[in-house]
């Protein structure tokens, strides 16, 4: 139960956190001067505290009125941060079961914390964000992200593979798991998917060259032209003459005539940019168009509109290169339309593509010029002479001092071997063993040869393995263990390495074949991994929430755990029975070469990869963090059933 | 003519491989060794790490070596002998000059005098750096001073860097040392290729997570890989020095043959090794130490401003203990206590709502206490 000293309305009293019945908010003074106050958490619609820098620790309940609490103990700070922890829970237990559920009851206020998790509510008391940016992070909020079930859907017919792993693991969850809790499990670890998906779906495309899209194709002599109703709307916005032409031609010619005549006739050419030579086809109908301007009205409209600012070339006046001497370079000179009319056409593609576009810098209907933030955003301010150093400071202390930075023996790793011995001893006997190589040498320095004890005649190793009752230094057996290890360890790295291509080129065929399992057998065994790692996900979400409701639902996943130990088990077994058949066939093919030739081959069954062995290998790490996460969970269940009976 | 001869001579450089430094961190921790006088004592291991170099030193004429003691109270050079760390007033023009390290090369005809000269060096280098140990050096620690170490072999390879291959403002520098000694001239515009070689007996390194991280990251960014012999201890830091340098990593699971690690594991040098596959490490511990206890942690707590990482939330005074930033890891505890009791309780505790503590009430709860 979380109380502590608090203030109210310059009374002292003490605030608490009821979990009786309803859950509220309690404040009873010290002495009769004020009646006690009770704020249901239901009412609750916002929550504020200082900030931590602040003097005072304070918590403002905003419910039907609004409520200040400064907590007044010595661990003021403690108390408040406790408090609003556990009723931003709170808050967001009740929120989630009044969105879940039937319309909420709480007049307009409520509107304010009605959809929104805690964390946005909490994120308000750091920084009073304006109405207009909350409405906006509203849309991409976690409880609401994970409600959105249309969402869930879109995202999972736009990226299949995340589609197969959710159907996989919704097939392999267990009966017990209700299709609620599984879907809340499986997207509460993808939250920043859908947002991210939440966030594309939000934005359209905008309008592109529509006559450099539409190709008609020539099909058998004919003219085949695809053209929708949208590219058409399209076109006549983009292109007003081409409009003027439809309408002036149409119920003479058919619709469809005139497209396809359209698009082969210099018009178009002349509309696209393109040079028009003499070879073109020529049509009388459209031709007589051709010096009219596509867009006449267009050169105004622009002008009255504020350009925005990132494309804002004026700036550029200053430091005008002609006004230098310098001629512009020749596509940018005037009345080359004829060199050029790509350039010039591209250009007012674009113009016009930028008229959709919303302006990103500021209200288009705002006053024209620049506002005073504008005007200090674009100030150079390091530059400044007289600017006032804003850095924050960094004092790093000396970490020596942080705590005992020193180790002594008997807290070492190595305590217990090392107390076998008193330091005296350890350095008398380290001392002796090398002074035998140090001091006595002689004038003609070490015999390397002797002290390094390799000797490759075996024989003559006995005497000298007399003085060292173990295993000798450098023995032969010693060295070949030595070259053993160091072999398998390069044939790790080279497998590693080829893993590493291989990936790059995503070729598991190659992969499966090199490990010696079949295409399927490895299938299987990734597909196993991904689902057993969903589950894995969702058994530490829950294990972690500290939500005793869900309780039962994690024994469950335990279960689901177990299984997917099961599934290991069977591709393992699958892959051997794979290898058995795979040495069997090599024996008889022997048998029969062995039959035809009287020759016997060489076999040993050693060399066949694959089966359990490799799967096993493949799937430890695995079947390791399963097993640490079923340790955990018995231990935790142990303990806490301990806890309950006493 | 000078110059005609230095012209000549670079030409010819070109197509060998680049000399190769070699810097030895020899972990003489006396614990350890003292642990290992069973199978692999101490003056073995000397003789055959001293048949390795000579075999570095054999694969190219401009190879070099340096060899540096990680002991328990200090990090010492063993190889090159300091030029008289005490500015003795003797002057050191005779053959012999202080007492305390006497190069004293012995006069063997049928050893290579560069082998030779190695040898006594690090010999008598290691005795006197062991008569001079004393009991309360070693009662103080369990460790050895790897930190130090390290950062030495990496000073000692910076400036040999910038001795073969001079930077312009050095140019007097170099014009000096031309003149000095007329051998080092030919080496001067010819790269070197260092790398580090750790011979690890001790475990407990954590302590020292800060330097040897700031060791780590400095041989990573001037591309010098970090080998690692480790013949006893725990793994935990070097693991990540070998991976991050891109150095190999070698736990011999029989130290008897440990001149086979050396010469099979260890010898080819950087240039040699673009051409190799070299033996991997396997699985690497990457966990880091704690700042506040050294301890290596699982799941730790970052302070956003200087990076520390500190193994528990709670902080005095919800401030940084390195910065002093203002740092609330109440939020970031996400990891509560996993409750699991049985749903019935949880209902007649809703129902009868006489029991008084509810899950989420206390910051903290006190039911599981969690280990990573
Ligand atoms: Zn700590
Ligand atoms: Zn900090």
């Amino acid at each position: 139960m979380s109380q502590a000293p608090a203030q109210y309305k310059k009374q002292d009293g003490i605030i608490s956190l009821s979990d009786q019945g309803a859950r509220a908010v309690l404040w009873k003074p010290n002495s009769g001067a004020l009646h006690a106050v009770t704020i249901p958490v239901t009412d609750i619609t916002n929550l504020q505290q200082t900030p931590v820098t602040a003097p005072k620790a304070s918590i403002r309940i905003s419910a039907q009125e609004t409520h200040t609490f400064t907590l007044t103990s010595a661990a003021a700070r403690d108390n408040q941060q406790a408090i609003t922890g556990t009723l931003r829970k709170w808050i967001e237990a009740s929120k989630s079961v009044q969105g879940g559920g039937a319309p909420v009851p709480t007049a307009p206020p409520a509107e304010n914390g009605n959809g929104q998790s805690a964390s946005m509510v909490m994120a308000q008391t750091a920084s009073s964000a304006t109405a207009t940016a909350r409405a906006e992070d509203d849309s991409f909020d976690d409880a609401k992200l994970l409600r959105d079930a249309e969402l869930q859907r879109s995202l999972l017919s736009s990226n299949p593979a995340l589609r197969h792993r959710f159907e996989q693991a919704l097939g392999d969850k267990p009966d017990s798991i209700t299709i609620n809790q599984f879907n809340s499990q499986f997207w509460s670890t993808r939250l920043h998917n859908l947002r991210s998906h939440a966030a594309e779906r939000a934005q359209g495309a905008g309008t592109y060259n529509v006559l450099s899209v539409v190709k008609p194709q020539e099909i058998d002599g004919g003219v085949k032209l695809n053209i929708t109703k949208e590219q058409i709307q399209l076109i006549f916005a983009q292109h007003p003459l081409v409009k003027r032409v439809y309408n002036e031609n149409v119920p003479p010619l058919k619709e469809s005539e005139f497209w396809s005549r359209f698009f082969f006739s210099r018009l178009l050419k002349k509309l696209k940019g393109m040079k028009i030579t003499d070879s073109d086809n020529v049509d009388p109908k459209l031709d007589k168009y051709l010096n009219l301007d596509d867009d006449p009205d267009f050169a105004r409209q622009l002008d009255a509109s504020a350009v925005p600012r990132f494309i804002d070339v004026e700036g550029n006046e200053q430091n005008h290169s002609q006004r230098l001497g310098n001629r512009a370079d020749w596509t940018m000179q005037p009345n080359s339309y004829d060199k050029v009319p790509i350039l010039r056409t591209l250009n007012r593609m674009s113009e016009k593509m930028m008229e959709y576009v919303p302006p990103s810098d500021g209200d288009r209907h705002g006053p024209a010029g620049m506002d005073e933030d504008t005007y200090k955003e674009l100030q150079l301010r390091d530059l400044q002479r007289a600017d006032d150093d804003n850095r924050v400071v960094l004092k790093i202390k000396d970490q020596g001092q942080l705590f005992a930075a020193s180790q002594g023996l008997h807290t070492s790793s190595s305590a217990a071997t090392y107390a076998k011995r008193t330091p005296a001893q350890v350095l008398s006997a380290v001392q002796r063993n090398f002074g035998g190589i140090s001091g006595s040498n002689g004038g003609d320095g070490l015999d390397l040869q002797a002290a390094i004890g390799v000797v490759d005649d075996d024989s003559s190793s006995d005497e000298e393995s007399a003085s060292n009752k173990k295993i000798r230094i450098g023995s032969r057996s010693s060295r070949v263990a030595a070259t053993l290890q160091i072999n398998k360890a390069i044939r790790k790295r080279h497998l590693h390495n080829d893993d590493y291509l291989l990936s790059q080129n995503a070729a598991s065929s190659e992969q499966a074949a090199q490990l010696g399992l079949s295409q399927s057998v490895f299938d299987t065994l990734t597909m196993t991994h991904n689902t057993t790692v969903e589950f894995l996900h969702y058994f530490w979400t829950v294990y972690f929430s500290g939500d005793p409701d869900r309780a039962i639902e994690i024994g469950k996943l335990v279960e689901t755990l177990d299984k997917s130990l099961d599934r290991i088990k069977a591709v393992a077994d699958s892959a051997e029975a794979e290898r058995t058949a795979k040495v069997e066939k090599l024996v008889k093919d022997n048998e029969t070469y062995t039959q035809r030739t009287g020759r016997r081959r060489k076999f040993d069954a050693n060399s066949v990869t694959g089966g359990a062995k490799v799967v096993n290998n493949i799937a430890s790490p695995l079947i390791r963090a399963i097993g640490s996460a079923k340790e955990q969970f018995e231990k935790a269940l142990r303990e806490q059933m301990g806890h309950s009976i006493a | 003519m000078n110059a005609i001869d230095g012209t000549d001579r670079h030409v010819k450089a070109d197509d060998t491989p680049p000399p190769s430094l070699l810097a030895i961190v020899l972990d003489t921790n006396p614990h350890a060794w003292a642990h290992l006088s069973n199978t692999l004592p101490l003056s073995s291991a000397v003789a055959n790490l001293l048949v390795f170099i000579n075999a570095h030193l054999a694969s190219g004429n401009a190879n070099e070596v340096a060899v540096i003691a990680s002991h328990s109270h200090k990090a010492s050079w063993l190889y090159p002998t300091p030029k008289s760390a005490t500015p003795s007033s003797s002057s050191h023009n005779g053959t012999s000059n202080s007492s305390t390290n006497p190069p004293a090369p012995p006069e063997n005809p049928n050893k290579y005098r560069p082998f030779a000269l190695v040898e006594s060096a690090i010999l008598s280098n290691l005795s006197h750096l062991l008569t001079s140990t004393t009991e309360a050096h070693l009662a103080s620690t369990p460790t050895t001073l790897i930190g130090g170490a390290l950062s030495l072999a990496l000073s000692y390879i910076a400036k040999s860097t910038l001795l073969h291959s001079p930077l312009d403002t050095s140019l007097e520098a170099t014009a000096l040392s031309a003149l000095a000694d007329s051998e080092t001239t030919h080496a001067v515009r010819i790269p070197l290729t260092s790398r580090i070689l750790i011979i690890s007996v001790s475990g407990d390194l954590a302590n020292q997570y800060i330097p040897v991280m700031n060791s780590i990251f400095a041989a990573q960014r001037k591309r010098i890989p970090i080998d690692i012999l480790k013949l006893a201890g725990d793994t935990v830091l070097l693991q990540q020095a070998s991976d991050a340098t891109g150095g190999v990593y070698m736990k011999p699971e029989r130290p008897e043959g440990i001149l086979q690690y050396l010469m099979m594991g260890f010898l080819p040098d950087v240039t040699a090794r673009r051409s190799f596959v070299m033996p991997s490490a396997g699985g690497v511990d990457f966990r880091a130490a704690c700042f506040c206890h050294r301890k290596v942690v699982d799941v730790g707590y970052v302070c956003s401003v200087c990076l520390s990482i500190f193994c528990e939330p709670t902080l005095p005074d919800n401030t940084c203990l390195t910065c002093g930033s203002y740092l609330s890891l109440r939020t970031a505890q996400t990891p509560q206590p996993a409750l699991l009791p049985r749903k019935k309780k949880k209902k007649k505790r809703v129902a009868g709502g006489t029991d008084s503590t509810t899950p989420g009430g206390t910051p903290v709860g006190s039911g599981t206490p969690m280990h990573g």
